[in-house]
């Protein structure tokens, strides 16, 4: 690697080195039988270079060739994208407790063995087909530039998703586990899991309508990718952004807390510095339905002229090779902060009511604007605090500027998902569209 | 490299291994608002093996050819594993081992053309796209991805193929006051560089259509008759059939599997869907699939009646159905799975004209904002629409999201228009990303479909 960097700055080039490794084991359970182990062993490295206020960009998995490497980036360099910012010099960051060492022992077979328990549990406990995911994860970052940032870290990861399937197919009452190794799904969660799926076995036709909707933690991202779209930096500055004048001002119910939180260690893949090198913190988004910060990489931080906030990360909303996606502002350690009520109780303050546990479609419909229109995955139907049975071929649509005003009420625990770790919040006022 | 694979193949200690190497060349020019904001020319390598023993099958995709060791290691054990933990082996369909290098036909090849080229035809198009003040931003990139693949067996198949795959696409964005529209714009496919030549009016038709939105009305939400045009009658096709249709969706889904009995009757008499790879020049093409298996035509349904399944050689043994050469991986770092090519309904009877009287009143909703499958269940997004009165086009709503119900909706097309056209772009995340998932389809009359609204 630092070879490479002199080879950039023997011409005067600034240059920066982001180098990633992993090791993954991914198990699927389906209807009692493992149905595959995928694994692999991936590295790669990607390649910014900076001159006369031009960026230029590659990647490769084998650096067997360094020459080639940067020959490419010399070609997408003189190319002529503006460069906004230069790489920075962020020296040594609070180590992170990020790396488990147990999980390098656990095996493929103990992974199945708590396959098998679980799904011997739960197939106890109701009729539902059970499905279950599992993997184990441990990834090397390393961020190192011609500034003089060398940044490194190792991280781990376990997670586990248990799938009750609903009658019609793959829909289902889902929940996952997280850590930095492993850890036995709890009875407290399978029974969750049992609580909400066999009342659903039974169909129910509500009418078309206004109603209460317990989003839980698991479709919330259909909410949250619109707040991130809406407070990111890039949005803002592409005037793309509903809420770009919006700072310090009160836009949604003064229950809803939101912050972005890398630090935090006893999450897995918990970091000190992006995908850029640049220090870490935890952010507000909004704090008490107050709106407190817009988040930045350096790329927009320097079209906007202010500080980056250490979100230059590379994510996409789709998922992607971190290798091949250049640093761009995005909310990978998202938490929306839980309230006061536990779930039952969220339940039976629902005269009439939708719980959705899963969506269709978040990705379509108008994020920019907020709106949404989204199929349920599964949906509950309550009346009188008491679930009534499961929604078929139902949606519910409106604009997350509208809906997070119209707090109920917010679940006192949070849950970790792909999109954030999130309590369940009950709204009010929400529209529903059946075929009744 | 093919001798390279076959070397490490014969290490493996397995009833049967393939090996997959690919050489993966990219460029991406991306426009946001005026301003060209990156650039990207890259390549990359990586092996993906699959081992199976003793019943067992699994995969390792890997990037660094010293840890091909321990890739067989490790697949191995997990195969073992798997085996211990199933109810029945894993067999594989026969399939004749092919020997063979294809390369396709391209007309330009984006190989010989500069960079500068490239950048200037995009910005000539995001340029289009942005001529009016009511275009907040656009977001319009030029992609280019060409997989170099290489796959040997034990079984002695020595398969190379190229796959190039072109597109030039974005996001265009309106803004009047408060309120944010928006629609996408893609060009391309995998016949060379010329498919993405004069296509100015493409991008000047998707403008019209953002900023026609500003003044469209939301549409109301319930219970609709609707006509959708080829691309969403394409995506409906995809996401609510097309995924049932893929046999490893369906294996272990004791319910589903059941409904998807071949012989079942799913639709009315004049619906006919059928999966085909093996045209040139559209965007689904390809010669061979990941596991060096020909790409065949397969009817699914034929005068409403399920006929036909898409399959890995995994799930044709399982099934009893014939192998069809539909397993295919995004590329190097995943192991291939069962993939629609290009899935289309066949063209009907009727004239959009008649169509339309038959429709009376309802809408007519257009081009596709992504979709998605649970179950029985889809959804799916429309970038625009038209009320229908009378048959005839009236005012545009926007902000339409479709929900239905796989067979009552199948059931509920009742007519199908004689036109026919396929998707240029894709990009099927079913686990993976597929960018050379095309669907294509006629106008179709579809009754009784829930409407989001807002």
């Amino acid at each position: 690697m630092e070879k490479l960097l002199t080879l950039a700055q023997a011409q005067e080039i600034q240059a920066e080195i982001y180098q990633l490794d992993t090791d993954l084991d991914i198990m699927t359970f389906e209807n009692g039988r493992l149905k595959d182990i995928s694994s692999s062993l991936q590295s790669g490295i990607s390649l910014r270079l900076i001159k006369d206020r031009k960026i230029g960009f590659t990647y490769t998995r084998n650096l067997t060739d360094r020459e080639e490497l940067l020959r490419n980036g010399l070609v997408t360099l003189r190319a002529g994208a503006e460069a906004y910012f230069d790489f920075p010099r962020t020296g040594s960051r609070p180590e992170l407790k990020t790396y488990d060492p147990a999980i390098e022992s656990l095996t493929n077979t103990a992974l199945a063995a708590e396959c098998q328990r679980i799904h011997r549990i739960l197939s106890g406990l109701t009729q539902a087909q059970v499905n279950l995911y599992a993997y184990k994860y441990v990834y090397r970052q390393r961020v190192l530039n011609t500034s003089g940032t060398d940044l490194q870290a190792k991280s781990s990861a376990y997670h586990m998703q248990a799938m009750l399937l609903l009658p019609g197919g793959s829909s289902g009452i889902r929940r996952g586990i997280t850590g930095k190794s492993f850890l036995p799904a709890s009875d407290e969660l399978l029974n969750f899991l049992v609580e909400l799926t066999n009342p659903a076995f039974r169909e129910t036709r509500p009418q078309t309508g206004n109603m209460k909707v317990l989003f839980m933690p698991e479709a919330m991202y259909a909410l949250t990718w619109r707040l991130k779209t809406g407070t990111s930096g890039k949005s803002v500055y592409q005037k793309e952004s509903p809420i770009a004048d919006k700072l310090e001002q009160k836009i949604f119910d003064e229950k809803l807390t939101v912050y972005d939180d890398p630090l935090n260690d006893q999450m897995p893949m918990a970091t000190a510095f992006d995908s850029e090198g640049t220090p870490c913190r935890k952010l507000t988004i909004v704090d008490r339905g107050v709106l407190k910060n817009f988040y930045y990489d350096l790329e927009y931080a320097g079209r906007m002229k202010v500080p980056p906030t250490g979100h230059g990360n590379r994510s996409s909303a789709f998922g992607g090779d971190p290798i091949t996606i250049k640093p761009n502002p995005a909310l990978d350690y998202l938490y929306i902060a839980p309230g006061g009520h536990g779930f039952e109780n969220l339940v039976k303050a629902m005269d009439r009511g939708i719980i959705v546990g899963g969506v269709l479609g978040a990705h379509s419909g108008n994020i920019p604007n907020g709106d949404f229109s989204i199929g349920l995955s599964p949906g509950l139907y309550v009346e009188n605090g008491v679930i009534r049975g499961r929604v078929n071929e139902a949606m519910i649509a409106g604009n997350i500027y509208d809906l997070l005003k119209e707090i109920v009420a917010i679940e006192d625990t949070v849950y970790p998902t792909f999109s954030g770790t999130y309590p369940s919040i009950l709204f009010d006022n929400v529209r529903v569209a059946t075929r009744n | 490299m093919i001798d390279k694979l076959k070397t490490i193949l014969a290490r493996a200690d397995a009833d049967y291994a393939d090996l997959r190497y690919e050489t993966k060349r990219e460029t991406k020019i991306s426009f946001n608002g005026p301003e060209l904001t990156h650039v990207t020319v890259s390549t990359t390598d990586g092996y993906v093996l699959r081992i199976l023993k003793g019943g067992g099958f699994s995969t390792l995709a890997f990037t660094r050819e010293a840890d091909a060791e321990k890739a067989l290691r490790t697949a191995l054990e997990n195969a073992r594993l798997i085996a211990k933990n199933s109810r029945q082996p894993v067999r594989l369909a026969a399939a004749e081992a092919i020997q063979d290098e294809f390369m396709p036909k391209l007309e330009e090849d984006p190989r010989k053309i500069g960079l500068d080229e490239k950048i200037e035809l995009t910005k000539k198009y995001n340029a289009l796209a942005r001529s009016n003040p009511n275009i907040a931003t656009t977001s319009i990139g030029y992609s280019e991805t060409i997989r170099e693949k290489h796959f040997a067996s034990t079984e002695g198949a020595a398969v190379r193929e190229d796959l190039v795959t072109l597109g030039i696409s974005g996001l265009i964005t309106s803004r009047d006051g408060n309120l944010i529209q928006n629609a996408r714009v893609a060009v391309g496919g995998s016949s060379g560089f010329l498919v993405l030549r004069n296509r100015e009016e493409e991008f000047e038709k998707k403008k019209k259509v953002v900023l026609d939105l500003l003044k469209a009305q939301p549409v109301p939400g319930g219970v609709h008759n609707v006509i959708l045009n080829n691309s969403l009658a394409g995506v409906f096709t995809h996401e609510a059939f097309g995924h049932f249709s893929e046999a490893d969706l369906i294996e272990d889904n004791p319910t589903m599997r059941q409904k998807m009995h071949l012989g079942a009757k799913l639709g009315k008499d004049i619906l006919n869907i059928v999966d085909d790879p093996t045209k040139p020049g559209q965007l689904g093409f390809y010669k061979y699939d990941d596991e060096g298996v020909p790409g065949a035509a397969v009817p699914l349904l034929r005068n409403g009646v399920l006929c036909g399944r898409l399959h890995s050689r995994r799930t044709a043994a399982e099934f009893g159905e014939p192998v069809n050469g539909h397993c295919v991986a995004e590329d190097f770092s995943y192991a291939p799975i069962i993939r629609m090519g290009t899935i289309f309904i066949t063209p009907g009877a009727d004239e959009i004209e008649e169509l339309f009287a038959k429709l009376g009143d309802g809408l007519y909703i257009l081009d596709a904002k992504g979709g998605q499958t649970s179950g029985e269940n889809f959804t799916f997004g429309a970038q625009y629409g038209y009320r229908v009165k009378n048959g005839k086009v009236s005012d545009m709503v926007r902000d339409i999201n479709l929900t239905g119900n796989l067979y009552q909706t199948m059931q509920n097309i009742t007519a199908i228009a004689e036109d026919f056209r396929l998707s240029e772009t894709g990009g099927c995340g079913k686990g993976q990303t597929n960018i050379r998932s095309c669907h294509g389809a006629p106008h179709i009359l579809v009754r009784n479909v829930v409407i989001g609204g807002k």
